[in-house]
């Protein structure tokens, strides 16, 4: 047993921590702001040139081939910079993963080179609905047949980055007589479809930057070669297909709270109280430690998962231990690190405090811990029986 | 055209350091390792002038002498765009000083031809600045050092040193020729994942570091301390709004207007 | 103990740190034997032997040739030490002279001991005591580690003027150019504030230019953050920027690299704002701020109104 990464995952570990440090981290407050979008999309550009959008994808549509666990790795170390940035990166890397999965040897050479290469900015799933969010399969999205096109109609919310997403990928009911979850399909629809506009923008408590918006479909009309996968397999795809997304949501959680913890110890060194630096109090050693551990236990469940996808195992369970546990610890942890702060890490002055906005989101999308929790307990019950 | 290019993998020293056990030098175990950055400098040239003069024109062999670690710094010269990597397998590279590394260079390029040879100005760790120099005067090469800024010809190349207070000096040196590399030379490309991918399928030759010809040191360390404290300034510490109140008062009344 | 000292002229004139290496060595107490690669009307002066390299023939920049004519001076000459300034003159050439003599090279010497030479290394975390194994040393002195001597007064020195190379070496030199006129001249300024590396972005130089605004100063930086882009380069104080002695330098974020000291520490009062209570810059402050400059200097702004 070898726990530790390869050369090669070192290697795009560094790159991304180094790339974060000097690109990502010094504008992250901005963006939090809401302000130089810019700048945000300009990194996404950078990151594609250097292969961050389509780490496991194959090098035939223009990814890198380089893993999950490199995946996961390159998240984290982005996230500790800037979670908006990673969320994207993430999403990215899963349009594509999802397309290469199930996607037509056409749609594959259609989008996923779009999304490697930053041509298209992003790619964005487009799932949940007002009515259906932890329950997909209750969704009211309508594509219905007309000749050889489909009209879809609908709308869909919380769309992560659907105000620069080249591409979409659409659930939809195709049938509305089959059993629930099995008359549902998906589409490949591009951005400048008559049809798919995209509405209000949320606003959110934090991750500012990347953008989370309605989607409405209104008579929007895409050929039959938009299909995605087979017809009527659009929910296994999105339970199935979808899991890797929580291996990168984890990788997320955690890098937000490995920032969180390192900005909390170097600040507990610094802070006198007292009379000497607050480090030196027990109470402010135990939260060090106990989410230092925590964070490790997250980043061996989320290498674990990653080296089962990698290696071609069931790793569903894996992602959903991973995910649940990483962004849990991650939100402890960005908890924490603002106590330790005190006053000062409930002003903006402090990354703390973005820290802290930005990890509450990660027990919530792709799947609620709550969710989790029930696929966890699925698994564990359908693989002992 | 063969180019050579000189890297050395030092830790992170931003890191807290400790002296190691026999006191010449620190402990580099569980420390972040990293390419020199005056050697980035050096790859990022090479890689300049293979893309200037095109991929088939120019060779670039990028070379490490250190413990099998330093394979992780060759492969991201690699990954940066050099052709093939030459890892000297030395545990003890660490106690040789910068005549023994630069005999040990000096014989591994002596047969093999190169026109040009790249090396970081100085490393950041030990910043002696003279393993370069000492590899040309062994190979009879023309030698620039410090240079920002470099333009390569047919059978010569024309540089500008960094001379102090913003003077520069435009240097001429014939091929074969070692240039060493000074902050602000370029800016080092990230590696792009794709070619971290490939590196790994490119050559990566391993010697043992007794193959080449190595003198006895010609310098002993004595002993490796922390810097002495003077200690005469008046320490201003506490709560940042105490500190910043001190210190106000102090700038007040120096200040001008 | 004999010591050969190696200056030379920039664009005809003596560097005014070519006088620490007379204090590095009356330190040792060292017989000194002066080597001088310039114009004869830049010579420093000095009681003793003068090896003279009239820049006129052997110019200023002419490694292989001064390499092998100093070579051939410190063969006869049998010194202990050869001293150079630890600068791109030093850095060229003092390799090189090691190499013809095979003798032990030691650079960056801040301070001298009976153990041996002291020199920092790791960003100046730690120092180094190194001993040569040969009889002959060439060591570079750091700019700035030893005190200037003064000109000694009405000093008689022999000199030999030594002949012309009978060829030029494998480097050529070509001309000099001239740093950009820098817009602003740190120099005549009676307060730098600086902005180092520990201000973390170029958003927060911001705070250090109001710091200097507020003292009716200048502001300046030290070199990664003039390379990294957040400062014009003709801010940089250092060697290899502009050297200052204003009132008061106030060093905000910057850990003191002998490069910087050595450009900022004849200043009448120093200030620095370090969150590193032991970064060398320390060394030289007059007052030093333990806390993070990013943190501290909005405060200190608000109190200077």
């Amino acid at each position: 047993m070898n726990l530790e990464l390869t050369q090669e995952q070192k290697l795009i570990q560094t790159t991304a921590r180094e790339f974060a440090a000097a690109e990502l981290e010094p504008v992250a407050a901005l963006l939090d702001k809401g302000e130089q979008r810019e700048v945000f999309f300009a990194n996404l550009r950078k990151l594609a040139e250097l292969g961050f959008m389509g780490i496991n994808v194959s090098a035939d549509y223009g990814g890198c081939e380089a893993g999950v666990v490199a995946f996961s790795c390159a998240i984290t170390e982005i996230a500790r910079a800037c979670a908006s940035t990673a969320v994207t990166l993430s999403v990215n890397n899963m349009v594509c993963e999802v397309i290469q999965a199930v996607g037509s040897e056409e749609q594959k050479r259609q989008y996923i080179p779009r999304i490697c290469s930053g041509e298209y900015l992003a790619g964005a799933f487009a799932l949940t609905e007002p009515a259906a969010g932890s329950d997909p399969a209750g969704m009211s999205t309508m594509a219905v047949r007309d000749g050889d096109d489909w009209v879809l109609n609908g709308s869909k919310v919380f769309i992560s980055s659907a105000e620069y997403a080249g591409v979409f990928v659409v659930w939809a009911v195709t049938d509305p007589q089959a059993k629930k979850g099995r008359g549902i399909s998906c589409f490949l629809v591009e951005a400048d479809t008559p049809g798919l506009v995209v509405g209000r923008a949320e606003e959110k408590m934090g991750q500012h930057a990347s953008s989370t918006n309605e989607v409405l479909f209104q008579d929007c009309r895409v050929p039959a070669t938009a299909l995605m996968g087979q017809l009527n397999d659009g929910f296994r795809i999105a339970v199935g297909e979808l899991a890797g997304g929580r291996i990168g949501i984890g990788s997320l959680a955690l890098g937000l709270g490995q920032a969180a913890l390192d900005s909390a110890t170097a600040y507990a060194q610094e802070r006198n109280q007292f009379g000497c630096n607050i480090g030196s109090f027990q109470a402010i050693q135990w939260k060090i430690a106990e989410c230092a551990t925590e964070l490790e236990a997250a980043r061996l469940l989320l290498m674990s998962a990653a080296d089962k996808k990698e290696r071609g195992q069931s790793y569903a369970r894996a992602a959903s231990m991973a995910k649940l546990f990483a962004s849990e610890a991650a939100n402890r942890a960005c908890n924490e690190a603002v106590q330790i702060f005190g006053g000062y890490g409930y002003t903006k002055e402090f990354a703390v405090e973005r820290y802290l906005r930005d990890v509450r989101i990660t027990s919530i999308y792709e799947g609620t811990s709550e969710i989790q929790k029930l696929i966890i307990y699925r698994d564990i019950v359908n693989s002992s029986s | 055209m063969k180019i050579l290019v000189c890297v050395k993998q030092i830790v992170d020293l931003e890191a807290r350091l400790r002296v190691n056990d026999d006191g010449t030098w620190i402990d580099c175990s569980d420390l972040a390792l990293r390419m020199n950055e005056y050697d980035e400098y050096a790859v990022e040239q090479a890689v300049r002038f293979k893309e200037q003069c095109g991929a088939d024109q120019v060779d670039v062999t990028v070379l490490s002498i250190g413990a099998a670690t330093v394979t992780e710094t060759l492969k991201k010269a690699l990954a940066m765009g050099c052709d093939r990597a030459v890892h000297i397998n030395d545990d003890a590279a660490w106690r040789k000083d910068p005549a023994q590394i630069a005999a040990i260079i000096a014989a591994f390029a002596a047969d093999k031809g190169f026109d040009l040879i790249l090396a970081g100005m100085q490393s950041q760790d030990r910043g002696s600045a003279q393993v370069g120099a000492l590899v040309a005067q062994r190979l009879d090469y023309g030698c620039v050092t410090t240079v920002i800024d470099c333009d390569l010809q047919p059978d010569k190349i024309t540089v500008r040193r960094e001379l102090e207070g913003g003077l520069k000096a435009v240097v001429e040196v014939k091929l074969p020729a070692l240039l060493t590399c000074q902050l602000g030379l370029n800016t080092p490309r990230y590696p792009t994942l794709p070619n971290i991918m490939k590196a790994k399928r490119k050559e990566l030759l391993s010697f043992d570091v007794e193959e080449f010809a190595c003198p006895d040191p010609l310098v002993r360390t004595v002993a490796l301390t922390p810097p002495p404290r003077k200690g005469s300034a008046l320490i201003i510490e506490g709560g940042n709004d105490e500190v910043a109140a001190q210190l106000a008062k102090i700038l007040v009344a120096r200040r001008v207007a | 103990m004999k010591c050969v000292l190696v200056m030379h002229s920039r664009q005809g004139q003596l560097p005014e740190s070519s006088y620490e290496l007379f204090t590095c060595a009356e330190q040792i107490g060292a017989e000194q034997v002066l080597v001088f690669i310039g114009p004869r009307a830049a010579l420093p002066p000095f009681a003793g032997r003068v090896y003279l390299l009239d820049s006129e023939v052997w110019g200023e920049f002419n490694p292989g040739a001064h390499c092998q004519a100093i070579a051939e001076i410190v063969r006869s000459e049998q010194p202990q030490l050869v001293v150079l300034e630890h600068s791109s003159f030093g850095w060229d050439l003092a390799p090189r002279l090691a190499a013809s003599l095979d003798a032990a090279q030691i650079s960056e010497v801040v301070a001298i001991s009976a153990d041996g030479y002291e020199v920092p290394c790791c960003n100046a975390k730690l120092r180094r005591v190194l001993a040569p194994a040969t009889p002959l040393c060439v060591i570079t002195v750091q700019s700035g580690a030893f005190d200037a001597a003064s000109p000694l007064v009405g000093a008689v020195a022999q000199i030999s003027e030594v002949a012309p190379p009978p060829q030029g070496g494998k480097e050529k030199f070509v001309a000099y150019e001239e740093a950009e006129a820098a817009s602003v001249d740190l120099g005549k300024a009676e307060v730098v504030v600086s902005a180092g590396r520990g201000m973390g972005k170029a958003e927060n130089i911001e705070l250090v230019a109001r710091l200097a605004a507020a003292l009716g100063g200048e502001l300046g930086a030290s070199r990664p953050v003039v390379d990294a882009g957040w400062v014009e380069h003709d801010r940089q104080v250092g060697t290899t920027g502009q050297c200052v002695s204003p009132a008061m330098y106030v060093a905000c974020g910057i850990s003191g690299a002998v490069q910087h000291l050595a450009g900022m520490k004849k200043s009448a009062f120093i200030v620095a704002i370090n969150k590193d209570k032991d970064a060398p810059i320390g060394e030289v402050a007059d007052v030093l701020a333990v806390a993070d400059a990013v943190q501290l200097l909005p405060q200190v702004l608000e109190q200077l109104g």
